[in-house]
């Protein structure tokens, strides 16, 4: 039954990921502030994790770097915050849709939290309705959920609608969360802009976009492409064109730069997820990033 | 035999067909814009934010451009469609040909011996009235005095017979025996002196020159002469008139009014013409030669009734051309395609 995290464990399995599992594992114990007193055991180190944990007389004795481990003093909550839009329905790359990759990430973040032993939650939403999922631990849960998002991602569904989502979150969600924003806006809008920053004050604010598809990459020149918005064709004839192809690029990158600036001038830490491969360094990188930006 | 094309109908053999292969045709493109309508859902991959393509400069020249094409060359697969469903119903012009068949060959026999002159120039101008008005008869012309000559044999190319009855006028006419111009063109016609102006062989001479014998062909000779034989020829009036009887020539006699005053011959004459069922007529007492004239007009009697024969011709012009402008288009669009292709692989490579 667990289909999805079967297939992001196994993604991080694969040997070029067997690294950076530990490491995310302590990257995300370092995005909680508060600490327990109580002392659980030790584990191995690994990267990421704070050198103030580490246990350095049993370290000596075990001829390795060992961590303390404590009991935390509360079971913190990772909202995953998802954009269901029909945008989102749409191809990420030539081989894999963004849906595939908001429930990866979704799955990736979540996966790590159960295994921290904390709770996940998700609010999921498009223009039309948002839908919110109590916090609770354990895969099965977090296995419903990502079920939930990968079902609510449809080409037929409403629009994706940021800032309605946002709004959701702000008006329903009271306690403090790790909340992880899954989109795939090319924007921030004014609104969404104010609500990220009342947002940051309460949580612990994680904006992963995801990319999408270029109409003119020579690797779908013979697919049929469609417009997941107007449900038009997007002609082939002219997907073929390298000035339109450059024009494109660079004008995804600006957006993209420009999206960068907005996020860091709010204090958000963003990431952009480009593709599968990329997926897991991006979800590390935003850790890191966060627990730097936390100190500073 | 002459052909005159009556009111050429143009239409289409099939007619039939062309509102079908119209129909044809619009269901066709019905049919594919309803499909590349529907064409949407099944099969395709969905991208998102494609409105930011859409708003590019270089995306509204491409449509631009396409547009244009596509234009271009949805009008010229028109026209060649037209083309081709024109050649399809087949355009044909249906002639009728009303069949002429003035199968009358008219000899001028005309005795050169030097009493004639006067009348034959008589007969050679009254007959080139006519010659304008015929259709399809043919004209000789033979003089004869001891000897016949053929100055022409029977034709209808009736430019030449104006010219030489022209030049017959002009000799005849000349100014009577003596002329240079009238012993030049009866020369030969007297190899003997003692024997000239012999109707029995100047008559049986003419029989002869009628070809085509096997041909059911109405024969007129018109004969000019005065009837005075001198010396003895192979043929006698009589016998040379038996001769035109057997051949179904009708003989139209024409004699000078000096004949008269020899009834004998006259009545000879007359006898040998109207034993063939032809006329004899004396010059100046009656008319003179425009009767003879008539009297050939008359033979049209003998003309074979045959029914109008129909042709159906294919006029493939239209449509062939329909048809060239429609593909030379498509060529004319494809090839500017290609060009624009090629120009801009070559500004990629140049930038």
């Amino acid at each position: 039954m667990p289909a999805h995290l079967t297939r992001i464990k196994t993604r991080l399995s694969i040997h070029a990921h067997r690294k950076v599992r530990g490491l995310l594992e302590g990257e995300y114990a370092a995005l909680h502030v508060g600490r327990g007193i109580d002392f659980n055991d030790l584990r191995e180190y690994v990267r990421g994790d704070d050198v103030k944990d580490i246990d350095w007389k049993a370290s000596a004795r075990g001829r390795q770097l060992l961590v303390k481990r404590y009991v935390a003093e509360r079971k913190h909550t990772v909202l995953l915050c998802v954009s269901t839009g029909r945008s989102m329905a749409a191809m990420n790359d030539a081989a894999v849709g963004k849906r595939e990759l908001a429930v990866f990430v979704s799955g990736l973040m979540g996966l790590l939290a159960v295994r921290h032993g904390d709770l996940v939650s998700l609010v999921r939403g498009d223009a039309a309705e948002q839908h919110a999922e109590r916090p609770r631990g354990g895969e099965l849960h977090l296995e419903r959920l990502l079920g939930g998002i990968h079902d609510a991602i449809r080409p037929d569904g409403s629009a994706a609608d940021l800032t309605a989502l946002l709004r959701y979150v702000a008006r329903t969600v009271h306690r403090r969360t790790i909340l992880v924003i899954v989109c795939d806006d090319t924007s921030v809008p004014d609104e969404a802009a104010d609500l990220l920053r009342r947002l940051t004050v309460q949580h612990e604010v994680l904006l992963l976009t995801i990319g999408d598809l270029d109409p003119t990459l020579p690797a779908v020149a013979e697919r049929r492409l469609v417009d997941v918005d107007t449900a038009a064709e997007v002609p082939g004839w002219l997907r073929h064109d390298r000035q339109l192809r450059r024009e494109l690029a660079a004008l995804v990158g600006a957006e993209e730069a420009s999206l960068r600036r907005r996020l860091d001038q709010l204090g958000v830490v963003h990431e952009r997820v480009h593709d599968t491969d990329s997926a897991v360094a991006a979800v590390f990188r935003l850790l890191e990033r966060q627990r730097h930006a936390r100190r500073r | 035999m002459e052909l005159t094309w009556n009111g050429g109908e143009t239409g289409f053999r099939w007619p039939w067909l062309v509102p079908v292969l119209v129909l044809l045709v619009v269901g066709l493109m019905v049919w594919w814009t309803r499909s590349r309508g529907r064409r949407t859902a099944a099969g395709a991959s969905y991208v998102a934010h494609a409105a930011r393509l859409r708003a590019l400069p270089r995306y509204r020249a491409l449509v631009r451009r396409q547009v244009v094409l596509g234009t271009c060359l949805t009008v010229a697969a028109l026209v060649a469609c037209a083309g081709a469903i024109v050649l399809g119903g087949r355009v044909q012009e249906r002639q009728t040909h009303a069949q002429e068949d003035r199968t009358r060959d008219i000899m001028l026999c005309l005795d050169s011996s030097g009493s004639m002159a006067e009348v034959d120039a008589e007969v050679v101008r009254e007959f080139r009235t006519i010659v304008g008005g015929l259709r399809g008869e043919r004209v000789g012309l033979t003089i004869w005095s001891g000897v016949a000559i053929t100055v022409f044999p029977l034709t209808d190319d009736y430019d030449y017979v104006l010219e030489q009855l022209g030049e017959a006028e002009d000799a005849f006419g000349a100014g009577g025996v003596y002329s240079e111009a009238y012993s030049v063109y009866t020369a030969g016609t007297v190899i003997d002196w003692d024997i000239q102006s012999q109707l029995g062989d100047g008559l049986a001479s003419c029989v002869q020159r009628f070809d085509r014998r096997d041909e059911d062909r109405s024969r007129a000779i018109v004969l000019a002469s005065d009837n005075e034989p001198i010396g003895q020829g192979v043929y006698d009036l009589p016998a040379a008139a038996e001769l035109a009887r057997e051949a179904n020539v009708v003989v139209h006699a024409i004699a000078p009014p000096t004949t008269g005053d020899r009834p004998s011959a006259a009545r000879l004459f007359s006898d040998a013409a109207t034993s063939t069922g032809g006329t004899f007529s004396m010059l100046g007492d009656d008319g003179s030669a425009a009767g003879v004239i008539k009297a050939i007009g008359d033979l049209d009697t003998s003309e074979i009734e045959r029914p109008p024969v129909v042709q159906v011709l294919d006029r493939p012009r239209l449509g062939t051309v329909l048809a060239g402008i429609g593909v030379g288009g498509l060529g004319v669009v494809w090839l500017a395609q290609g060009l624009l292709a090629v120009r801009d692989r070559r500004e990629e490579e140049a930038s």
